[in-house]
């Protein structure tokens, strides 16, 4: 009796710390999405209004300003993410010192926080004194001076660009797994079959990684879905609201603004979005794995 | 249909000698097997003929041409490989049809070809499915159709049995066996199961090192073995090997003692193969000690006996019981073959080596 139940006797520190930190406050974000609560008036959380707090979200211009930008941003950073990643990977993936020391550096990017990497790519690109700034200018002298973060196009492309930097390498090594897991004579055979170098890539290689990228996708939509830090060191989310992701206005609307339920509602609106597509790929993974060879 | 032949090959990686310089003509429809112990350079020199490997120095020719700067596409080759290398997202049909849409074949003539090799591996009720959907065998022979369905002039086979299990490989043996008389069509097949290479074979080429020791019938390579290596490697279970010395026209060692032909010499190690050895009663008997242990295999006992540091086998009959540690007496049977080697270098003495008495 005493040992059929000590197991569950073990599992309650760990319960028990889920619980205060996660499931906890993920309730009571929950049930403040419902109320009314102006920090600056209240200190405690309002009436229930409903899903006025929802509502609200569908015709307030911050927000679909913020949809609109995230939207954007994860597109072009997953799919230059992936392929970049998968393009290094078909690079590095030989054996040999000078692949394991490029293997080694690129480990850097992604051990640098998001934060420092904000800071550190405004002060590359400040066309005053920035080195990225300068070194653009000195290989195409019509863009000396150009102010990147002040223009809205092209502050978004910074974002992209220092976010691809921070994640390619880690999905070049996830990429570079799941060409290790590929057996090799699937390679070889098509190269005695007759396919070209080209054709092995995306006729063979690329079908196999199927899995593999979808995972890699799916984990960089969530990671870029959630992109705070760097418009926060970076961009500020300006020039304008030009780079206000929906992670960023969330966190203005609730520490800014002090509206915690309609902060909370915009959180559970970023939840519902990262559910359905962790749900989508969960799906495809697993009729993925039906076809897959033992 | 083509000669390959490779003259002066090496190959290294590195500082180390995979395969030292060599040459070896494969015959025109011949069934070339590389037979050796795993890392003698077999794949290797494998994968040296299909140009999935550079060499590091000499001519590979396949049909007079030399291809050494071909690459595998260009050489008119097909390969078996150990894994099958399946295209896993693509089914059985898409698989064999795979060689053929590379080479710009019309679609219709395409399907027409699948299935006549499909058929010809007994494949066509399974074309629609996809590689981890078929068993080990089927899988093979998805490798096999889609080796041939191109017609090429060289088939390479890298292990294409080792992963099936024991009675597969025996059926799959005799399919592969009849497909080569079908086809005619020359071929290397790398193993290093012995069974496959005799049976196999029209010639083996015995590897060590990434040297071969021996190229010869599988026949010869089992009646008149060149050196110590291939003895103890070719047959099962293995050729008895016994170190000792001729004196005065006999071979003697402890417990053993049989005439042979050869002139008096130290460091000679005298063969005899189990199947060749027979049990006897008598007590002058030329080989003998206690009995080590009986095996029953089913047609035969393998009998084993010790005498001094070294075991002698001999294959009895199925009936055969003693009492473990009862004295044992071999002889060999009449007219059969007795191996002398040179300890020191491993090679043969005497090519018409001795015959062994009628004890």
């Amino acid at each position: 009796m005493k040992d059929r139940l000590l197991p569950y006797w073990l599992l309650i520190p760990a319960f028990v710390i889920v619980l205060a930190t996660t499931i906890y406050p993920l309730a009571y974000s929950f049930v403040t999405s419902f109320r009314e609560w102006d920090l600056t008036k209240q200190r405690r959380p309002g009436g229930f209004v409903g899903v006025d707090n929802y509502l609200h979200a569908a015709s307030e211009s911050g927000f679909q300003n913020s949809l609109w930008v995230t939207t954007i941003f994860v597109v072009t950073s997953v799919a230059l993410t992936l392929v970049i990643a998968m393009s290094l990977a078909l690079l590095l993936r030989r054996k040999g010192r000078m692949h394991t020391f490029t293997r080694i550096i690129l480990i850097l990017p992604f051990a640098m926080s998001p934060a420092l990497i904000g800071v550190s790519y405004r002060f590359m690109f400040n066309p005053e004194f920035g080195v990225l700034a300068k070194g653009i200018g000195a290989v195409f002298p019509s863009l000396e001076g150009t102010p990147w973060l002040a223009d809205p196009d092209l502050a978004m492309a910074i974002l992209v660009l220092t976010d691809v930097w921070h994640w390619a390498p880690y999905m070049t090594f996830m990429c570079l797994g799941g060409l290790a897991s590929i057996p090799r004579e699937t390679e070889e055979a098509a190269r005695v079959d007759g396919a070209s170098n080209l054709r092995i890539v995306f006729g063979i290689i690329l079908p196999q990684m199927k899995g593999v990228l979808l995972v890699t996708a799916v984990l960089k939509t969530i990671f870029a879905l959630k992109m705070f830090d760097q418009v926060v060191t970076l961009t500020g989310g300006g020039p304008g609201v030009s780079t206000e992701t929906l992670a960023f206005f969330v966190f203005n609307v609730g520490f800014k603004w002090y509206d915690m339920g309609y902060a909370s509602a915009l959180a559970w609106i970023l939840t519902a979005i990262m559910m359905v597509i962790s749900i989508w790929y969960v799906r495809m993974l697993l009729s993925e794995r039906k076809m897959a060879t033992a | 249909m083509a000669e390959i032949r490779l003259v002066d090959i090496e190959k290294k990686y590195g500082n180390f000698l995979a395969v030292p310089k060599q040459s070896l003509t494969i015959v025109d429809g011949e069934f070339l097997v590389l037979l050796g112990p795993s890392g003698c350079g077999k794949t290797t020199t494998m994968r040296m003929i299909a140009g999935l490997e550079d060499i590091t120095s000499g001519d590979i020719l396949i049909g007079g041409d030399r291809v050494n700067d071909k690459p595998p596409k260009d050489r008119d080759i097909a390969m078996v490989f150990q894994n099958y290398g399946l295209y896993p997202h693509m089914t059985v049909r898409q698989n064999i049809e795979y060689p053929l849409k590379l080479r710009g074949m019309a679609k219709a003539d395409r399907a027409a070809r699948v299935q006549e090799t499909a058929e010809k591996v007994e494949l066509d009720a399974l074309l629609d499915r996809r590689p981890s959907e078929l068993s080990g065998g089927q899988r093979q022979r998805v490798a096999l159709a889609r080796a041939i369905v191109r017609k090429p002039r060289i088939f390479l086979m890298d292990e294409p049995l080792s992963n099936l299990d024991a009675k597969l490989r025996v059926t799959m043996r005799a399919e592969l066996k009849h497909l080569h008389h079908e086809l005619g069509v020359t071929t290397v097949y790398v193993t290093h199961d012995q069974m496959e290479a005799m049976t196999l074979a029209s010639r083996v080429a015995v590897m060590r090192e990434g040297r071969i020791v021996q190229l010869d019938t599988p026949k010869r390579i089992y009646s008149e073995p060149a050196d110590l290596f291939v003895a103890g490697f070719i047959g099962s279970p293995s050729m008895n090997l016994i170190e000792g010395a001729i004196r005065g026209g006999v071979f003697t060692a402890q417990g053993v003692s049989l005439p042979v032909t050869v002139s008096d010499r130290d460091d000679v190690v005298l063969g005899v193969r189990p199947e060749d050895l027979e049990i006897i009663q008598r007590d002058e008997a030329p080989i003998q000690g206690r009995l080590y242990a009986l095996e029953l295999t089913g047609d035969s006992t393998l009998v084993t006996l010790r005498t001094g540091k070294a075991s002698v086998c001999a294959r009895g009959p199925a009936d055969f019981e003693a009492e473990i540690n009862a004295p044992c007496h071999f002889a060999p049977k009449p007219g059969v073959r007795i191996h002398l080697f040179d300890r020191t270098s491993g090679q043969r003495i005497d090519g018409d080596a001795a015959q062994g008495t009628a004890a």
